[in-house]
């Protein structure tokens, strides 16, 4: 999955020029934390955060606050943006953020912004690919952690005519072992994990067993 | 004059996908016998069902699905239906005469209904229904037509009724709940194990509703493992609640049998007394609410001897103010009748004993977690 395919195109930007009141109406109004400031041309040359409103706004003890406000957002947003491009890979945007401890990034085609996304883009991106937006059970099965063992499951699933949604490779807790998560379109997975127990598999869930999850 | 309806045909139990598969309509006959050898059912109660009209499935489901449905039902299916349209799957088979056998169903529920609006019953229990996962153009577990959204669609147009429907299976009630997605005048609440451990995966606390329906769509998905107190707890609270918030005209139950423990599919830990519970406070609403109406149906339910015929017994005992008769024992006849047929042993009373499921070590957590997921779905109410 890329950037393109996940990211918020219509995007509230700011310019340079404006107060850091318009900025914090603009961020209320629309409930969103970051925006980017743009020149005429649509290019990106900074960004402001609320937080970076808070930590730059006077104590509230001294009488500033509405100097403040008028203060220009060019005087306090931050030059130096990270971004990303739209092509680049939604993981690679993930760990980019955090490593650099940001929430969001603007994306840009050509030094021009097209684009955003932000912590709740990959949050729900991360629900649409453990599939569990669409009518499906859950098997997870604990596996050797060889080449082959994925490929082994999958066609057991297919020779139960059965559709996968989602599969998910977790390390298992155990050094030499794999987790496999899928999300399988059928609501009776019993003939499946039958079928798995028959042939020696480790069935985490389902499981009549309570266990810790 | 009676106050309650019995809905029952012959007809409604050829919906069968195969001997082997756990969805069995034999229950309809297990639990009528139990009920008529206890003397808590009687003829003049049992009402035919009859077969819904294409025009009726209409209400809730696409023509092409209908006609799909049709074809496979011939023997004219093709492969491409099970993608197209969830039927010929390994949970919802193709077999001969399906679409009648499917349509038996939703008249019965229709039954229910008339007999609820025209014909003076308070009350009327259809147990063939309750196929809640049939989608407007697709089959999803086990389920073909989807009786409970095609009647509520009938109540509303033929009666202008306010719909309050309460979905106890263990599963998600999620055809009902997205057919009435965005309808203000249908309140769908569903009580189910959640769906990071059991299908269909949906029922989140956080889907309300959307559009002018955006309030009215309530979910409590309970943790694995909940037992009888903590899953009565949550529905009767919520329930109260939400029968004062949207005041409805009637109420239509979902009565999946298929929460207790030993029931195959799930993983929750109710017994009996759960299925004491939900129709008990279901009667005592519809008197405080709607004047008595109340229409129940079936649905799940895979341990057909053990669990099926005494939950659906009691539904029918609370209906008809008997449940009395649950401090006798199970009928001999009734266990003279069946004891061949059962793969297991027969129950002789019909509380469980608490000894049937080993002690749940994180049960402090379990109902601590259920807690917090019944204020979450009763915030917009309650703030």
């Amino acid at each position: 999955m890329i950037i393109k395919d996940i990211m918020i195109t219509d995007v509230k930007v700011s310019s340079p020029h404006a107060t850091l009141k318009d900025a914090l109406q603009v961020m209320v109004s629309n409930e969103i934390r970051h925006l980017p400031i743009v020149n005429d041309e649509n290019e990106i040359i900074g960004i402001i955060s609320d937080r970076d409103i808070k930590d730059a706004s006077p104590s509230i003890f001294d009488n500033k606050e509405n100097e403040f406000l008028n203060k220009q957002i060019e005087d306090i947003m931050i030059k130096d943006v990270l971004t990303a491009l739209p092509n680049d890979f939604v993981e690679d945007a993930a760990k980019y953020m955090t490593d650099n401890q940001i929430s969001c990034l603007p994306i840009e085609d050509n030094g021009k912004l097209i684009g955003i996304i932000t912590e709740t883009d990959l949050l729900f991106t991360l629900v649409k690919l453990t599939g569990a937006d669409l009518p499906s059970s859950r098997l997870e099965i604990e596996v050797p952690n060889l080449s082959g063992m994925l490929s082994d499951v999958a066609t057991i699933i297919k020779s139960h005519n059965v559709n996968i949604h989602s599969v998910l490779v977790y390390p298992s807790s155990k050094n030499n072992k794999k987790v496999l998560v899928f999300r399988l379109q059928v609501m009776d997975v019993r003939q499946i994990t039958n079928t798995l127990k028959e042939k020696g598999y480790t069935i985490l869930w389902p499981s009549k067993m309570e266990r810790n999850i | 004059m009676e106050e309650s309806a019995f809905i029952y045909s012959p007809e409604q139990l050829n919906y069968k996908f195969s001997n082997e598969h756990p969805f069995n309509q034999k229950r309809l006959i297990i639990t009528k016998d139990l009920l008529i050898k206890l003397n808590a059912l009687h003829s003049n109660q049992i009402f035919p069902a009859r077969m819904a009209t294409d025009e009726e499935l209409l209400l809730i489901h696409d023509k092409e699905y209908i006609e799909a449905v049709k074809a496979a039902s011939l023997g004219k299916g093709r492969s491409s239906f099970a993608m197209t349209y969830g039927i010929g799957t390994e949970d919802t088979p193709i077999f001969t005469h399906m679409h009648e056998a499917a349509a038996w169903l939703v008249g019965g529920t229709l039954t229910a209904a008339d007999l609820v609006f025209e014909h003076g019953y308070k009350h009327a229990l259809n147990l063939g229904g309750g196929l809640h996962h049939g989608f407007r153009g697709k089959a999803s577990g086990f389920c073909v037509y989807n009786d409970s959204s095609i009647a509520i669609q009938y109540i509303r147009n033929k009666y202008k009724a306010k719909v309050l429907y309460v979905d106890t299976d263990a599963h998600h009630g999620d055809g009902v709940q997205w057919a009435f997605y965005d309808d203000p005048n249908v309140c769908t609440f569903s009580i189910h194990e959640s769906g990071r451990f059991l299908f269909p995966g949906t029922g989140n606390v956080n889907e309300r509703g959307q559009g002018e329906g955006d309030g009215f769509s309530f979910n409590i998905p309970l943790e694995a493992f909940t037992e009888d107190d903590s899953f009565i707890d949550a529905y009767r609270t919520a329930f109260r609640e939400i029968i004062k918030y949207f005041q409805p005209d009637v109420i239509l139950t979902q009565n999946g049998a298929d929460s207790h423990y030993f029931d195959p599919l799930t993983h929750l830990c109710s017994t009996i007394r759960t299925y004491i519970e939900i129709p008990k406070i279901a009667h005592e609403l519809a008197h405080e609410y709607c004047e008595g109406r109340w229409i129940a149906v079936g649905g799940g339910g895979y341990d057909i001897w053990r669990v099926v015929p005494r939950a659906w017994g009691i539904l029918w005992l609370a209906m008809t103010n008997q449940l009395s008769l649950i401090n006798r024992p199970i009928p001999k006849g009734w266990l003279k009748q069946w004891e061949l047929d059962a793969n297991v042993s027969l129950p002789t009373q019909w509380l469980d004993t608490p000894s049937i499921y080993p002690e749940i070590s994180r049960k402090e957590i379990i109902n601590q977690k259920n807690k917090r997921t019944v204020q979450n779905a009763l915030k917009p109410i309650l703030g």
